[in-house]
């Protein structure tokens, strides 16, 4: 362990942009002081623009109803309390059900996706096989259409398949939607572990199945795991608009439809709203913080050469 | 066991031979290696004898069997690969162990076998690290590791020492010609680079665009190529090839005209060819290391446009007018011999090699013995 003064100093010239002696980066990697100036000035122009409504989002939770509709408008909240945080749950009482249902369709159509997905990845990444880039192709193509263009085609078919009003109507059209780009993604990511493994595993004597699940799964872990997170994100993210064409029964809504609850007939209780919306992307926070701490990158180093 | 035979060996990919009609018969207990240029089809060949690759036509006989259609565990073989393709998520044990995980042994043997597969190849202390911690040339034995573990009747590689360095090469080298002998197992072993060709084997097949050119052991190769391929792919710097004229043909030999010189090679022409090779173009093969400055009873004039002193010896090139090839020479310790300065370089015609206008050598009449070369060390069929 390094003492923690020299540490302290460490740190230090490895932030200082300016100090030329001490650092470690390549030449190709030093700038002057002026595109230092302009790449932080880059970054936080465009990260202003993705986290100011969170910002705001948060204080709003904070103020009382009252304020918000104050002329001049306060940015910062007076008499900033947690309230909401605790009102909302009266004013609404299924939202937990909301969190749950909302959790629900997106693990349930995250292991669906991965179920399908992980062996039709391996198959385009390591099999050729007639039609293939057909197939690749309309994967593509239909990932290019936005659910919500399909809206009426799919209420017909789940209407006929009597799943209307269900957590399936949620999932499956959930699951579908993420299918062609997770196949994509994964694909790309096995086509990097090198083929010689499945050669030396069949020379060994393994079968195709023996070398998937010993060899190509846990070599493509961190991949599986991209894909499951961004699937989980973008499972969450779309259930708003099937939940509100293919249910509606209250008790199966998720989170995103719930907080229509906070628009009322008169007013909009825009303080609760934030603070339900916070509370209610905890959980996936959590989880997608949860499996974040699997993705260990080079893991193929020394398979070959 | 582990005796191998090709038969009629074909294999094409689409419209493209590159396995043409190749027999052959490995010895149990040979170190046989396929030697040949980039694109030659010896590893395509290697891949159809461990069931990588299907044959297009001919048959693979391990032990008196057919095994074309035999998964690579149910003929006996095992395979070292050119990349290693060890498993990196594994551990150096549990990629050893890997064939006898499949297998379903137990435990205690696995154990056992593993640990004196690493005592074999000194892995001992390596066990529990993963191949991304280990040095090319323990990656490597791991991979071989894994191959003896399963004690197969015959070991494939396929040019294993290629992605190490120089001195770690020459090592292996001795490493995997001791691991031969200790294991006395049927090795084939394929490579482009004839030092450990030469170095290596109990025979070496060298092959051409798909086509055996020359089997034997490595100094009957050297000593007497058939062909002017082979002699000019083993042997570095490469032959010189010499445009000559056949003079006269009679029992010790054949005369032929070099330069206005009468020169007296003793070789073997068949009488049935003779009248056929009379006044012939003929090409006269002389190795560099057999050109020097004085002595011998030939002699040509050339101008070296590069020289270049290595201590150990001294290399010459010359451009040869009318000639794409330059000439080469290689004198012994460090000579001073200007470049840009013509210098009379002579050789023996005891060194020389004649080829007819097919490239087809004419025997050399001197046994192999005599020329240094041991005696070999597998007994050669008798039929």
């Amino acid at each position: 362990m390094m003492n923690p003064a020299r540490r302290a100093t460490r740190i230090l010239t490895l932030a200082n942009p300016f100090s030329k002696r001490t650092r470690t980066s390549a030449m190709m990697d030093r700038y002057t002081w002026f595109e230092v100036v302009l790449i932080y000035l880059g970054i936080f122009v465009f990260l202003a623009f993705m986290l100011a409504p969170f910002v705001e989002g948060f204080l709003v939770s904070l103020k009382p109803l009252s304020q918000l509709f104050s002329t001049p408008y306060n940015f910062w909240p007076e008499n900033a309390s947690f309230e909401a945080y605790v009102t909302m749950w009266d004013r609404i009482p299924y939202f937990a059900l909301y969190i749950f249902n909302s959790l629900l369709i997106a693990t349930a159509a995250t292991l669906i996706v991965l179920v399908l997905v992980v062996p039709a990845a391996y198959a385009f990444a390591r099999f050729s096989f007639k039609g293939m880039p057909l197939l690749l192709g309309a994967f593509l193509a239909v990932s290019m259409f936005s659910g919500a263009v399909l809206l009426i085609p799919l209420f017909r078919l789940m209407r006929t398949l009597g799943i209307l009003n269900t957590y399936w109507a949620m999932i499956i059209p959930g699951a579908a939607f993420l299918i062609p780009s997770a196949i994509w993604l994964l694909r790309t990511y096995m086509m990097r572990i090198p083929p010689e493994l499945n050669e030396a595993a069949y020379m060994d004597g393994a079968s195709q199945f023996y070398t998937f699940r010993r060899v190509i799964l846990p070599l493509a872990r961190p991949g599986i795991i991209v894909v499951a997170i961004m699937t989980f994100i973008g499972a969450y993210a779309q259930q708003f608009i099937f939940a509100l064409t293919f249910n509606s029964k209250t008790e199966f809504m998720p989170l995103p439809v719930g907080l229509f609850a906070f628009f009322g007939r008169q007013e909009v209780v825009w303080n609760e709203l934030m603070a339900a919306s916070f509370v209610g992307i905890a959980p996936a926070l959590v989880i997608i913080f949860f499996l974040q701490r699997y993705l260990v990158g080079g893991l193929t180093a020394g398979a070959i050469k | 066991m582990g005796q191998l035979s090709l038969k009629q060996i074909t294999k094409t990919f689409g419209t493209f031979e590159v396995v043409k009609d190749v027999s052959l018969d490995v010895h149990e207990g040979e170190f046989m290696v396929f030697v040949g240029p980039s694109g030659c089809g010896k590893s395509t060949l290697l891949r159809m004898i461990a069931g990588l690759e299907h044959t297009t036509d001919g048959d693979i006989v391990i032990d008196g069997k057919r095994v074309n259609d035999l998964a690579p565990v149910d003929r006996g073989i095992a395979m070292v690969f050119q990349s290693y393709a060890l498993y990196p998520h594994m551990s150096v044990f549990e990629n050893i162990a890997f064939p006898l995980r499949v297998e379903g042994a137990p435990a205690s043997e696995i154990k056992s076998k593993v640990e004196s597969a690493a005592q074999i190849l000194h892995l001992e202390n390596r066990l529990d690290q993963r191949p991304g911690n280990l040095s090319g040339g323990q990656r490597q034995r791991v991979a071989i590791g894994r191959a003896i573990v399963r004690e197969p009747e015959i070991f494939l590689f396929d040019e294993p020492l290629s992605n190490l360095d120089a001195a770690l090469r020459a090592d292996m080298r001795i490493e995997l010609t001791r691991l031969h002998k200790q294991l006395g197992a049927t090795m084939i072993y394929v490579t482009h680079d004839q030092i450990e060709a030469m170095t290596m084997a109990n025979r070496i097949v060298v092959l051409n665009a798909g086509d055996i050119a020359q089997v034997g052991a490595p100094l009957e190769l050297y000593h007497k190529p058939q062909n002017t391929f082979v002699a000019g792919f083993i042997g570095n710097p490469r032959m010189n090839f010499l445009p000559v004229t056949c003079k006269e043909v009679t029992d010790t030999g054949v005369t032929v005209d070099f330069n206005g010189q009468r020169l007296h090679v003793e070789v073997e022409a068949p009488p049935s060819r003779r009248s056929q090779l009379a006044g012939a173009p003929l090409t006269l093969g002389v190795r560099p290391e057999h050109i020097t400055l004085g002595g011998g009873n030939a002699s040509m004039t050339v101008t070296p446009s590069v020289m270049e002193y290595l201590g150990q010896n001294t290399i010459g090139y010359a451009p040869l007018p009318d000639r794409e090839e330059t000439f080469c020479f290689v004198l012994p310790g460090t000579q001073t011999v200007p470049a840009e300065t013509p210098i009379d370089v002579t050789f023996s015609t005891a060194d020389c090699h004649l080829f007819d206008s097919d490239g087809r050598a004419l025997p050399r009449r001197a046994n192999t013995a005599d020329l240094g070369a041991p005696a070999l060390q597998i007994e050669r069929p008798t039929a």
